[in-house]
This record gives structure tokens, sequence and C-alpha cells, in this order.
């Protein structure tokens, strides 16, 4: 038995969900409605989180105090973005980061943006770790991440 | 080999629910260290039981599930079907390192896709899955075969959904909750003929958590533990087309957790059983493979009653998978439903019978490719 | 105590694009050669351990069922055992307890992964949540950029030193992969190659990134007594150690990495080892990406905080340094995820035995295996050794 070629067979898989945000989170996103970043804290740690969560991973412990933290805040980390693949759903390139917002204490992910992107070494001119970026909110808001369009440095 | 018990199980309601999987899984898994009077860091290790992508819409679905099963920072590991993450955790305590596991198992079926689409999935890319073979229509075909070789008709098998939506009529925490007689299952819609509509299990939201321990924990924590007296599993061929449907590795699943349970008659031994049966007259067939009654007897088992709740040997008394489905947890829901039989904690669908040794099963793949079977007693 | 567990035997295939094989052929190239050096036959296997990839990366769902004759599995008990990247530790640490316990006394272990089929990258973003941070996730390497560059700024590593440190990791793994003949990758490079390589996600370049590889690893674990009565040189299970943090990226700090130093820190504990760089002989430490291998280094105490560049450019981890890290070329140059934390246990146990024939480093008797997964969630570190 001889086999010139390897067969090849190609398939894609489309499946669908309904995924619930559940109480904390819904209300996490009312909140963008109104241009507000809500955080939950532990009663125990003391720990503010954002996401906002309804128990404290570390204590185990329920989370229902609410508070609002600012959308400013520093870059802790970022990466520049350039790589595509499929079912990316923020076109490239672009720039992902972990934010410390004020008042928080844990990374919120988002993108930054209103910086020049057409070469690598005017985004390292502009984007730095430790700089303050703060939210440009969309205009017309859904309650969904996007409402937020990206965090800008602060001038 | 150190002795292993259940000392305590906690489950979500059986309603569908609209909170995020996340605080789902938190609020069951508080519950039960609440009950144990246990803090978080006082468990030895954590092993969680969820099945990936095609069940939460995450792949590596333990990332997720990390923080609800308050797993940070322990030891801890996933096991795929929820049976497997009860006895990695019994082998954890068995190796002398912890003496107190706590084994969630998790999903959602309400945000997912149906059954049928996600077990297609089981199927290889070239040969099964192109052919639109599935769970349900690999079940079909069984009892197909099931009726024409030993006779079984389609009103004893259906016998079975009467009898176990019954039950759950008495379990709070089961998902379907309807008063179906003979009639209504023989005419429920015929999607895999011969199987009806009301003879295939939902599908549905569940969280379960069982916190097991070692000898001497456990008679710390509890004065009803459910000890691990026996376990057996087996896997079959892939191919259905490779095996005998009627006749799959239930048996040699059963005969390793028998003889490690020393069980020689179980029809005798076994006071009450929780069996994994998403298709109706699966557990016909599975009964007669646990031994419970002879090969081809099924039909005339379920006739003659002794598998009701006040019979002498009530099979599925929470109403089993037919009433409630969490796909990948339907194992550990069966375990845990035969601790409470033995705890006596079952409330209104506890037995009639004293309870002193219960068997619980559990199943996935094509037509059962893979079984698994636990002894539990008092 | 439960019974100690050691390692009898080890498979693996040759790792790489292989579409000379399906799937479940892949798998059973590496229980065939397992078996065979352990010197045994399917029937003495007691059970049998799988993980792979999610399914999405597999284009399959629960692969116990598709490789049920591949593994070696029909008529025996199963588990199926996952972590993402860590999966390979996770389902070894598996074989350990199964024989520990006393429920089996040889249990095989198998991981795997047909890269060349799927989708690694859009499969790593579905691990991210739905609701917060899929949605600007670029794949592992965007979160392990994001992690390397947090790490040089918390320890003020100059750019350009972190630069030649990586660059050096790049060249020193591809020049053991050389010695290794299941590797996928099997090239030299230059500290040139990698410095001018075509960026990924700054300043991560391709040949700081390791490959998408199809591979399968099966390892043969036994209980004490048996592996002295059929093995003549096991390799020991030391310690062990599992460690996972909180599921959002950005809740816990990355550069000291939690994880990783308390899974090693309990593996450590139970092996009795309190000076790792001076006690260990060899690593096989997870290292997809060069920058991240350094933060590894000093999870794992083998340096202090922030210093992992000063050693890895005074040659400590090479191959005739103080504590060579990946004699196999590591995951640098061979990832198929599901098996590559097998692979490490795999490297380690073929060191300590002896068996690492180019690759061997001399009279190794102490190694130390590793893998990392989840979006920088998980690790997972085993310890053999030589001695029981
Ligand atoms: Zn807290």
């Amino acid at each position: 038995m001889s086999i010139e070629k390897y067969k090849i067979v190609e398939g894609q898989v489309k499946v669908t969900y309904e995924l619930a945000l559940g109480r904390t989170w819904s209300h996490f996103y009312d909140c963008f409605k109104e241009g507000k970043i809500m955080g939950t804290r532990c009663r125990k740690c003391s720990r503010v989180l954002v996401p906002p969560r309804s128990f404290c991973p570390r204590c185990f412990e329920d989370m229902d105090e609410w508070v609002e933290v600012s959308d400013e805040g520093i870059i802790e980390t970022w990466v520049y973005v350039n790589m595509p693949f499929f079912a990316q759903e923020t076109k490239i390139p672009f720039i992902s980061a972990q934010i410390r917002l004020d008042g928080c204490d844990s990374g919120f992910t988002h993108i930054v943006g209103g910086v020049d992107m057409s070469d690598l070494d005017k985004v390292r001119a502009a984007v730095k770790l430790g700089g303050r970026v703060k939210a440009v909110w969309s205009r017309e808001k859904k309650g969904s991440i996007r409402d937020i369009e990206y965090f800008e440095p602060v001038k | 080999m150190r002795k292993v018990a259940i000392t305590h199980v906690a489950q979500s309601s059986g309603a569908e629910s609209r909170e995020s999987l996340m605080d789902f899984t938190y609020k069951v898994n508080k519950e039960i260290l609440d009950k144990a009077g246990l803090k978080r860091e006082e468990v030895g290790c954590i092993i969680a039981g969820s099945a990936d992508i095609f069940h939460s819409g995450l792949s590596c679905a333990n990332a997720y599930d990390w923080d609800g099963i308050g797993a940070f920072m322990k030891e801890g590991s996933r096991a795929e079907e929820s049976v497997f993450s009860f006895i990695y955790g019994c082998m954890r305590i068995m190796s002398g390192r912890y003496d107190t596991v706590l084994v969630t198992a998790i999903v959602k079926g309400s945000e997912n896709p149906d059954n049928d689409p996600i077990t297609c999935f089981y199927g290889d890319p070239f040969y099964l899955r192109p052919l639109g073979i599935n769970e349900s229509s690999v079940a079909a075909m069984q009892m197909r075969q099931y009726m024409n070789r030993y006779g079984v008709t389609e009103e004893q098998c259906a016998k079975v959904a009467v009898k176990n939506l019954g039950n759950a009529l008495f379990n709070p925490y089961a998902h379907v909750k309807k008063r179906v007689g003979l009639e209504d299952v023989m005419r429920s819609r015929r999607l895999y003929d011969p199987l009806k509509e009301m003879e295939c299990a939902p599908k549905s939201d569940g969280v379960v958590a069982v916190l097991i321990a070692s000898e001497e924990k456990a008679k710390e924590l509890t004065a009803t533990p459910a000890w691990l007296k026996g376990y057996g599993c087996s896997m079959d061929y892939f191919n259905p087309g490779d095996r005998d449907l009627l006749n799959g590795q239930l048996k040699a699943a059963a005969a390793r957790a028998y003889k490690m349970a020393g069980i020689r008659n179980p029809e005798k031994n076994i006071d009450v059983a929780e069996i994994c049966e998403p298709y109706a007259f699966q557990e016909l067939i599975w009964c007669e493979q646990l031994g419970f009654c002879n090969e081809g007897q099924g039909g005339e088992l379920i006739d003659s009653g002794i598998t009701e709740m006040d019979g002498s040997l009530p099979v599925n008394p929470s109403g089993g998978v037919l009433a409630t489905n969490p796909y990948p947890a339907r194992g550990l829901y069966r375990v845990a439903e035969a601790a409470l039989q033995i705890k006596g904690q079952a409330g209104e669908h506890q037995v009639g019978k004293k309870v002193k040794t219960a068997l619980a099963h559990s199943t996935h793949g094509f037509g059962g490719q893979c079984h698994s079977v636990v002894i539990l007693s008092a | 105590m439960g019974k100690s567990v050691a390692i009898i035997g080890t498979g693996q295939t040759r790792h790489g694009r292989r579409q000379d094989v399906c799937y479940p052929d892949l798998v059973k190239e590496a229980v065939e050669a397992a078996l065979e050096d352990a010197g045994i036959t399917l029937k003495d296997v007691d059970g049998v351990v799988l993980g792979t990839m999610p399914s999405m990366m597999e284009g399959v769902s629960s692969t116990h069922f598709y490789f049920a004759e591949a593994m070696g599995s029909v008529g025996k008990p199963v588990l199926k055992v996952e972590t993402c990247g860590s999966t390979g530790q996770s389902i070894g640490h598996c074989g350990f307890f199964w024989a520990s316990s006393g429920m089996a006394d040889i249990v095989l272990v198998v991981g795997s992964e047909k890269m060349s089929e799927g989708d690694g990258q859009a499969t790593m973003n579905t691990v991210f949540d739905p609701f917060f941070q899929r949605t600007f996730a670029a794949g592992a390497p965007g979160v392990f950029t994001m992690q390397s560059m947090e790490w040089m700024y918390r320890f003020k590593i100059p750019e350009d030193k972190g630069r030649e440190a990586a660059a050096m990791i790049s060249v020193s793994n591809h020049d053991n992969a050389m010695d290794n003949p299941h590797a996928h990758i099997r090239t030299r490079v230059t500290m040139d190659d990698v410095k001018n390589a075509r960026i990924i996600t700054y300043p991560v370049r391709l040949l700081d990134v390791c490959p998408a590889s199809d591979g399968a690893c099966a390892v043969i674990f036994a209980s004490g007594d048996k592996a002295k009565k059929i093995c003549k040189k096991p390799a020991w299970v030391k310690g062990i150690g599992f460690r996972g943090e909180e599921f959002f990226y950005g809740e816990s700090d990355k550069a000291i990495w939690m994880s990783a130093t308390e899974a090693a820190k309990e593996a450590y504990s139970q092996a009795g080892i309190k000076d790792p760089l001076k006690e260990l002989d060899v690593a096989e430490v997870y290292n997809p990406f060069t920058y991240q291998e350094m933060i590894f280094y000093e999870c794992f105490g083998f340096c202090p905080r922030g210093k992992a560049p000063d050693y890895v450019l005074k040659g400590t981890f090479k191959k005739g340094g103080r504590l060579p890290c990946g004699p196999s070329g590591g995951t640098l140059c061979t990832n198929p995820i599901g098996a590559t934390g097998l692979i490490r246990m795999a490297e380690a146990a073929l060191q300590v035995t002896g068996k690492a024939g180019a690759r061997q480093v001399e009279g190794a008797k102490l190694a130390l295996s590793h893998a990392m997964g989840g979006v920088d969630q998980f690790n997972g570190v085993t310890i053999l050794g030589s001695e029981q």
C-alpha cells in the first residue's frame, strides 16, 4: 500500500450559548450605562475587586459591599497585539493592558487607545508601565465591556 | 488501604438559575463547608468535576471553576466525569496525604446547547460524526435491539419514566417535576423512535458537592458517615459497531466494585441504587447487568414493583437522571443521593427500608461506553 | 502514609507535524513505546489516565472515548484529568495517587495533542471569561508578554539585559534540542537570529516562542513494591505540588507568581530539598516563552528575585552549568500542549535513570519537572529521584 498524499478533512464547528452574568455582574454593567465602574469590597481582607465578585476567592466570604472606583488608573502592564487569530474579537493591532484603577486592588483588563499605532516606537513613547490612563466612554452605552471604548494616556 | 467516607453533601436547587456559573458554584460550596464547620483553608484538597467548552462555553473549565470551588492556592485538580472526580478524591485520601477532600461537580445546562449536539462531538470527525450519530440515536438503536432480543415491551421501558418522575416529586433538588402516567410517556413525541421525548433526560443546571474524609476525620465530622466500600470502572470499544450494545462493560465495572466490597448477591446485599439512566430503558438493562435480575428480565423487574420507592430494591428514589440531568455532574449526584440514603437524610424521598448498603452508578458515552460503580455503606 | 511510587517506563512519539498518522494512532505510538520501555504488556496495566487540551483544541470532545483502543484502556478503569496547560503534570500526579492509594499497582498515564489540526490561540482565548476579558485577550503570547513586562518593570531589569538573557535561553534550548531525537524544532539559532526575529507581541519575537506540535507521551507509574520487582532502575516520585490562583488575570501578582512559588515549595518540602540550586541536578521547566522561563527560575528558588537574567548570562542553566535546564530542548522546541507537562516528567525520569542518551546530564540523581496552565493560573511541579 502506498499513499501519495495523506487526506485532511476540513471542518468548522459552531454552537451557541446563553451565558448568565447573574446578579453581581448584571449590576456592574447596569452601572456602566451611567458611566460608573463599580467594584465589591471583601469585609475580611478589605480588597476591592473589579470585575466585582459576589464572593472573595481568597476568604471565601460573601462580597456584598459595593464601591465605586475611579475610571482612571495606572498601567500595570501592557502588550502590543499584532497577531491575528480565529474569532478574535478586537481588530489588530491593539494594545491590551492591565489597569490598576484608583481605589481598586486588582488589575482591570481593557485596551489602551488614542495613541498613534502606526509604529511601535511611537506606541512605546506613549504607553508606559506605571503611566496614568483614563477611560474614554462611548456615547451610546449598552451595558457591556465596550461601553468604555478604550483607556487613554493622561497628558 | 485507608478507609474513606462521605461526611457531607450539598446540592443546588433543581430549578434553572440565572446566577452566573461562578456564583452558582460558590453557593453550594459555601453551604457544604458551613455544614461541616470547616473553613476553606482547612480542607486538604479540592477536585472539580466539570466538562469543558461544550458544557460551559469556556475552555479548560477548571480555570473558571477554581474560585467558586474554593480552591485558591490549594492543592487540587479536575476530572471530566464527576464520578472520576469522586474516586480521584478518594485516592488522594487513601494515599495518606490528605484527611479531607472536597469534590464538586458543576454545570449549567440551561446555558448550553442541547445534549444531542454536544454528544455528537464524541464521534470521530471522519466516520461517526458526519453520520449524525449522537448519544440519543445510539440509545434508540440499543433500545430496539433490547426489545427485540428479550421481548421487553415499549410500555415496560416507559414505566421507568413514570416511576422516576414520580419519585422526583418528593425530591426538592429535582429539576423536572411533573406527574406523568404511562399514556403520557407513550404518547410523547417520538424523537428517536422507539425512544420517546419523555424517556430522554432533560438538560439541567446543577452543582453538587461532596465532602470526603479519612476514617479518623470522618468520625470527627459526622455521626453518619457513608463509607466507600467498593469501586469499579470499565471502558468499552469506541465504535458502537465494534461491541454488543446489550453486553457492554457494566458487568466488568460492577464485578470490580462487588469484589472490593465483598458483595456476592447484589440483589440481596444492596438496599438502594441510584442508577444513571439518561434514557428510560437503560435503567432496565443496567439493572440486569448489575445483577439485580437475570439477563432479559428487566421488563419483569419493573413490572414487579421491586424497584419502586417502597420496594425491596428501590432504584432512583431521587428521580434519577430522567428528572435531573446536569450532564457531567450527574454521576456525582448519584453518589451524593446514595450517601444521603445511608445517612438517612434524603427527606421525603428517603426509602422505606433501612439502608445499610447503597449503589451509585454513572455512565457516559455512546450506548454506555464507560461505566463506573460505587458502593457505599453505613 | 500511602505507598511509595515510581516511574518504570516512558514513551514519546516523534513530535512535530504528524499528518502521517490520525490522532488515535499518534497516542498509540507513545503508549507502545512506554510499554516497551517498561518491559510490560497491556495485561499488566490496572488503570489508564488520559489528559489532553479541551475539546475546542481537539475537535473531538471527551477524547477518552475516541482513544479507548489507542491507549489500551478497553476493559480497564480510566480517569480523565485535565487542567489546561498544566494537564501533563496533573495526569502524572493522578497516576501517582492512583498507585499510591493501593487501588492499582500499575497505572498508564497518557497525554497528547495534535496542534496542527486545531487552533491553539483561538482555544486559549476561550479560557478567558466571556463577560470581561475575552474581548481583549490575545491568546497565550499576549498574556505572557504582559507578565514578562510587569516582571522586568518590577525588578528594574533593563530591557537590553532582559533581551540578551532571553535570547540566550532560546539559543541554548535550540542547541539542546539537537540532542533530542523526539524534538520538533531541530535547528540551531544564533543570538542575532533571536534578536532579529519577527515580533509576535512586543518584546517577544518568533524565536522566543514555542512551536505548535503534534505529539504524545506516555508514562507508567507503579507502586514501590511492584516497581522494585519488575524494574531495574525506576525513577522515584519524591515530591509533588500543584497550586492555582484566582481565575481573573490581574487579581494576583504575576511578577511574584504565587502558584509557581508555592507548588515548588510544596514539592521541595516533600522531597526534603532546602537549596534547590545546589541539590537539584537537572530541571525540565515548562518554557513556552523565553522571558517567562526566567520568572520560573526565580519562583523555584534557583536564584533571587529579579536576578534570573544575571544567572542566565553567567551560564548557570546551560548544559554543563550549575543547574542545566531543559536538556531536552524544552517546551520552546516541542509543544504538544496536553502532552508537554508529561514530557517534562518523562525527560526528568530519563535523566535520573541515566537513560537520556545524548542529552544526559552526567550523574543526574535529582530532577525537577514542571508545567503551567490556564491564564497564568496553575502550576504543577514533580521532583523525581534515582533513590527511593
Ligand atoms: Zn477577602
